[in-house]
């Protein structure tokens, strides 16, 4: 036998009521339900097949604001007829509006409308508007089918007419209010609920289970009530809104976990701002002032102030000064070319994070042995595409020992690509960068993408470290860290990084 | 990085080699020079080769790049490759009013050259390579090639007043003057601004006073118009560096010997000039001497944390190219080709003696140092903060600090506050360094209007400000904005977050009512912390914000000096 539950049976008696088929709406009046209860109550009873649900798309005219106070007060027409008949039925066409309280801008509208429904003659040579006679003495044969759907609207609780439902003279009607902007036709769904012969059953036969309580309150809990009612079974199928976490954006966490290995691996942070001198971007790391990629189609500069103070580096500038002339005390050739302290100062935005480790470097208190590790935002000027971005992360550091040497350097890039990157095996390659000799490309193979190039490195070279104060080997070693994410979180883009999208960070899962 | 086409055919024929299109092949031994294939088509039989080194313009050629991998791929073709050069009567003469505008030149004759069609392309590219690198965009030196045949030696190196001299320029046919050359040829839009603003210009002639070329902008059309028939060529090269001139004027002839050519010397006259100081008053150019530079052998293996004997060494540098002069027990002395131009430091033999090794035959080891880790010594605090934005249901952005002004302020109806700008900036939504966050965040927001609500989201990261007292005359501070928008947000809603991170870090603090247009009148205020330090400001968006951020639902937001806070903290510790 069918159990019945108490909303359940409102709504199939609703339904009953009204000749066992009927809306939403009109059911919330019959069942005295809210219209989330006749809906759930609607899809376990056809769950059950006591009724089916069917969806109808209907036309429905609505009243507009303009629509509304005409309804109520009746058309700017009516308003100068009543006028006219209460000054007898002849009236001056200004008399007349006054009358009516017709603003300035609505008396040739209302005069219109007067003509074009023949209710009245205009004489335009003296300005009065007479009624015709049929109307003199019988006002409500003027009434038409445009104020009567007026009304209907306005009687009607929710302002609005199934087209349908009007007989076909009034659609017409419809029409024409609406070119006067007094109704709007929209397409409305309207679900309709409507018995099936088991229903029918139900009711007649149905069990009637005891009232149950669907939210277990603190005062059932405290007063021990619970144990005398029944907690409603809910459908636990049944889906739940959205929830949304506050989660740490998936670029960052990534970096705070490579921040987090080499600070296990014995790295020491460094800091340093965007903001550089060329002093420390380029000249300390034996890039020469006219080395292209000083251009500014390489290069962001700073507009104002366009000079650094490089002035409490003077010992150092000298060195470079020399080393990049004539190679000083370096044992270098030097680049051969006037070195000038104006392009040392020029303000550009840092274009890779090895100036942080020239920084490092120069400091009077460096420790020997030391391990140095920097995540620096880095700024070029590129066009932005699937593979550049105009600003981005670099993971980069030095490691500073008088023992260390190329077969240390290639253990390093090793000992990444196994913790940070995951990879099985790995191969190097010669390299180039200005700063290093020998230099190390670290191309490392990872099950499932291959041989990736994921990192650079080389030894300080004796023009780099000299003019800073050190004479012993530097490592240097940087890690392509935007590639490595990417391949990380299987994103293709590089742009996804700062995408700016809501729901991709919602749904990006943990990886 | 500079890439070249190389004909594929042409290359192994150079190397001898037979590699059948085998790309990875061809990889691992442009490894050696640094190079890798970008691209190929079999059609053309092209390799587009790619070099990492951008100090190796000997490479840039089919004939270069055979002569650096030679000794790799065969035993047998190891060392320099020697060029020889006979004296030649051609002189040049320069004129001491050259010394500020474009002091150096440098020359060479090439006789009986077969310049076919692909040849002139090679050597086009070449002299275009090397006039953009080495020669820095002809400002620093650049190439010049003529028909020797129907110019008249000696040449003289001078210079015009621009509006007093006229030719037709290369690949024209009527006279014009400097000035209209620098206008309206290609060449002198292009490299005009090198000499434009001085008011005498650089200019070559012949004996019989014609023409040569304008440098370093164009050639004229009659002495300077290289075709397959031309079998005596002068080349040469101006520049401001005389080093460089001398350089780029190697690279050119010897890859004209390579083709066949015979190269003889000019002999270069210089004024009597205290300006000109070491460089000889009578200097013969081209000049193919070997270099010498001494290779400490025991620093070498220090730096390669090997044990080479000095016979390995030799065999090593021999690989690479270079040869040996003499060795003693604890140096070699190494003789370096005119061509390697590259080498500044006894560092770069040994980076070639590695790779002649092989780097992965070299046993990579893990050195232990007896060093500790750590983060930034704010880090903790700010992964804190973090996580505490996390905790109240805050999603994390991260946006770029380069932003611009419409942005930062006209949008979001901030007061213009100062910021840093940039000088050449590449797209308009990219002029300026952020002084804010919450701007970055209202942007998020109206990339999102289509995203379910509620939208709360966070950033925390850096804004620069401009500081005339520090070194790079910015001051840059760790920030953190919230921003929370859905149909019912409002100020008690934001107030109820920061209160609860602001309690959560152990500061006492205040609001004070405060006027700031990019919140509502009335519902702004200040943050105050340790009772007059403000460090941030609260407030619900307005209205006309909103509007112009196409934002249709209510927001509120904060923000604050996170670095305040975090300085404070750590003050406190100490």
């Amino acid at each position: 036998m069918v159990e019945l539950r108490v909303q359940e049976h409102q709504v199939l008696l609703g339904l009953e009521k009204n000749g066992g088929k009927a809306s939403v709406e009109q059911l919330m009046v019959a069942s005295n339900l809210p219209d989330a209860a006749v809906m759930r109550n609607a899809l376990t009873l056809q769950e059950n097949a006591l009724l089916n649900i069917h969806a109808a798309t209907q036309n429905v005219i609505k009243l507009t604001e303009e629509g509304k106070a005409y309804a109520r007060e009746g058309l700017p027409e009516r308003k100068l007829f009543r006028a006219i008949a209460e000054m007898g039925g002849e009236a001056d066409l200004k008399e007349a509006a006054k009358k009516a309280g017709l603003p300035a801008e609505f008396i040739q509208i209302a005069l219109g409308w007067v003509i074009r429904k023949k209710w009245a003659i205009f004489f335009g040579q003296n300005n009065r508007v007479k009624l015709l006679d049929e109307f003199l003495d019988n006002f409500a044969a003027s009434h038409g089918k445009d104020e009567e759907l007026l009304e209907q609207l306005i009687n009607n609780g929710d302002e609005q007419v199934i087209v349908d439902e009007l007989n076909v003279s009034m659609r017409g009607e419809a029409e024409q209010l609406k070119k006067r902007k007094l109704v709007v036709i929209e397409l409305k769904t309207t679900r309709f609920l409507q018995i099936t012969k088991e229903g029918k059953t139900a009711l007649l036969e149905g069990k009637m289970v005891e009232p149950e309580v669907t939210q277990l309150t603190p005062e059932l809990i405290i007063t021990g009530k619970w144990r005398s009612v029944k907690l409603q079974k809910y459908n636990i199928e049944a889906p739940v809104t959205k929830f949304w976490p506050g989660k740490k954006h998936p670029y960052l966490s990534f970096l705070d976990n490579v921040r987090e290995k080499l600070v296990t691996l014995g790295f020491q942070e460094m800091t340093g701002t965007s903001v550089e001198t060329c002093l420390f971007n380029f000249d300390a790391l034996n890039i020469p002032q006219d080395h292209p990629a000083r251009e500014p189609s390489d290069i962001y500069y700073v507009k104002e102030p366009t000079r650094g103070d490089i002035g409490c580096h003077r010992e150092i500038v000298e060195r470079i000064k020399e080393t990049h002339e004539n190679g000083g005390q370096t044992g270098s050739t030097g680049w051969g070319y006037p070195y000038t302290f104006e392009a040392a100062q020029s303000l550009i935005l840092r274009g890779h994070g090895t100036c942080l480790s020239a920084r490092t470097l120069k400091n009077k208190e460096l420790q020997v042995p030391s391990k140095y590790f920097s995540i620096a935002r880095v700024y070029r000027p590129e066009v932005v595409d699937r593979t550049h971005l105009s600003e981005f992360n670099q993971i980069e550091g030095i490691i500073i020992d008088p023992n260390l040497n190329l077969k240390d350097l290639l253990g390093v890039l090793g000992r990444f690509a196994t913790e940070i990157a995951g990879a099985s095996k790995v191969r190097f390659k010669p390299d180039y960068f200005p700063f290093t000799e020998p230099s190390v490309e670290l191309s490392a193979y990872k099950e499932g993408y291959g041989w990736i190039e994921f990192g650079g490195s080389g030894i300080f070279r004796p023009e780099v470290t000299h003019p800073l104060g050190v004479d012993i080997p530097v490592i240097a070693w940087g890690l392509g860290v935007d590639r490595l994410f990417m391949m990380h979180s299987g994103i293709e883009d590089i742009r996804t990084i700062f995408c700016q999208d809501i729901n991709w960070l919602r749904k990006k899962q943990v990886t | 990085m500079p890439t070249i086409d190389i004909e594929y055919k042409e290359l192994e024929q150079l190397l001898h080699i037979e590699l059948n299109w085998d790309m990875e092949k061809l990889d691992d031994i442009l490894a050696y020079v640094k190079a890798e294939v970008k691209g190929y088509n079999k059609q053309d039989e092209t390799v587009n080769i790619e070099f990492k080194d951008t100090n190796r313009p000997d490479l840039w050629s089919a004939e270069g790049l055979a002569r650096a991998l030679k000794g790799f791929v065969n035993s047998q073709q190891r060392g320099i490759k020697q060029y020889s050069i006979a004296k030649s009567e051609v002189e040049v003469f320069v004129s001491r009013d050259l010394y500020d505008i474009r002091p150096y030149i440098a020359c060479a004759v090439i006789k009986e050259v077969h310049l076919s069609d692909a040849i002139i392309r090679g050597l086009m590219h070449l002299q275009e390579k090397l006039d953009q690198t080495c020669g820095r965009g002809r400002r620093k030196a650049s190439i010049g090639v003529y028909n020797l045949d129907l110019i008249k030696p000696p040449i003289e190196y001078t210079v015009v007043k621009p509006h007093e001299v006229e030719f037709t320029p290369l690949g024209f046919t009527e006279d014009m003057t400097l000035n209209d050359i620098l206008e309206v040829h290609p060449k002198g839009c292009e490299y005009g601004h090198i000499i434009k603003y001085n008011a005498l210009y650089p200019m070559l002639f012949d004996s019989e006073g014609r023409i040569l070329s304008l440098p370093p902008i164009i050639n004229s059309n009659d002495l300077g118009k290289v075709t397959e028939k031309s079998q005596n060529l002068l080349v040469e090269v101006t520049g401001t560096s005389h080093k460089t001139v001398l350089n780029m004027l190697n690279l050119v002839v010897t890859m004209l010997i390579d083709r066949g050519g015979k190269a003889y010397t000019t002999t270069i006259h210089y004024p009597e000039d205290s300006n000109y100081g070491t460089v000889q008053k009578q200097e013969i150019t081209p000049n193919f001497d070997n270099q010498h530079l001494q290779l400490n052998i025991e620093y070498t293996n220090k730096i390669l944390g090997l044990e080479l004997t000095s016979n390995r060494m030799v065999e090593l540098l021999q690989t690479a190219g270079f040869n040996i002069e003499k060795t003693s027990i604890t140096d070699i002395e190494v003789l370096i080709p005119c061509y390697r131009t590259d080498i500044m430091h006894q560092v770069d033999l040994i980076e070639d003696i590695a790779i002649a090794y092989g780097y992965n035959n070299i046993k990579p080891n893990w050195q232990e140092l007896p060093t500790v880790g750590r983060a930034k010594q704010d880090q903790q605090l700010i992964n804190h903060a973090r996580d505490l934005m996390i905790g109240l249901g805050f999603q994390e952005i991260l946006n770029t600090t380069l932003t611009n002004k419409e942005t930062l302020f006209n949008k979001t109806n901030r007061p213009l506050t100062p910021h840093i700008e940039i000088r050449n900036p590449k797209v308009i939504t990219m002029t300026c360094l952020r002084n804010a966050l919450l701007p970055g965040l209202l942007e998020v927001l109206s990339n999102n209007q289509s995203v379910e609500f509620p939208q709360k989201i966070y950033e925390q990261g850096k804004v620069i400000h401009p500081d005339q007292t520090s070194e790079t005359k910015t001051l840059e501070e760790e920030h953190l904005a919230a921003i929370t928008t859905h149909p019912m947000a409002g100020f008690s809603e934001i107030k109820a977050v920061l209160d609860s991170f602001l309690s959560n870090f152990d500061v006492q603090w205040q609001i004070k009512q405060a006027s700031q247009p990019t919140f509502i009148e009335g519902r702004t205020g200040r943050i105050i912390i340790n009772g007059d330090q403000e460090i941030g400001v609260i407030g619900e968006i307005s209205p006309q914000v909103l509007e112009n951020w196409k934002l249709e639902n209510p927001a509120a937001a904060f923000e604050i000096n996170l670095q305040r806070i975090i300085n404070n903290k750590l003050a406190n510790k100490k």
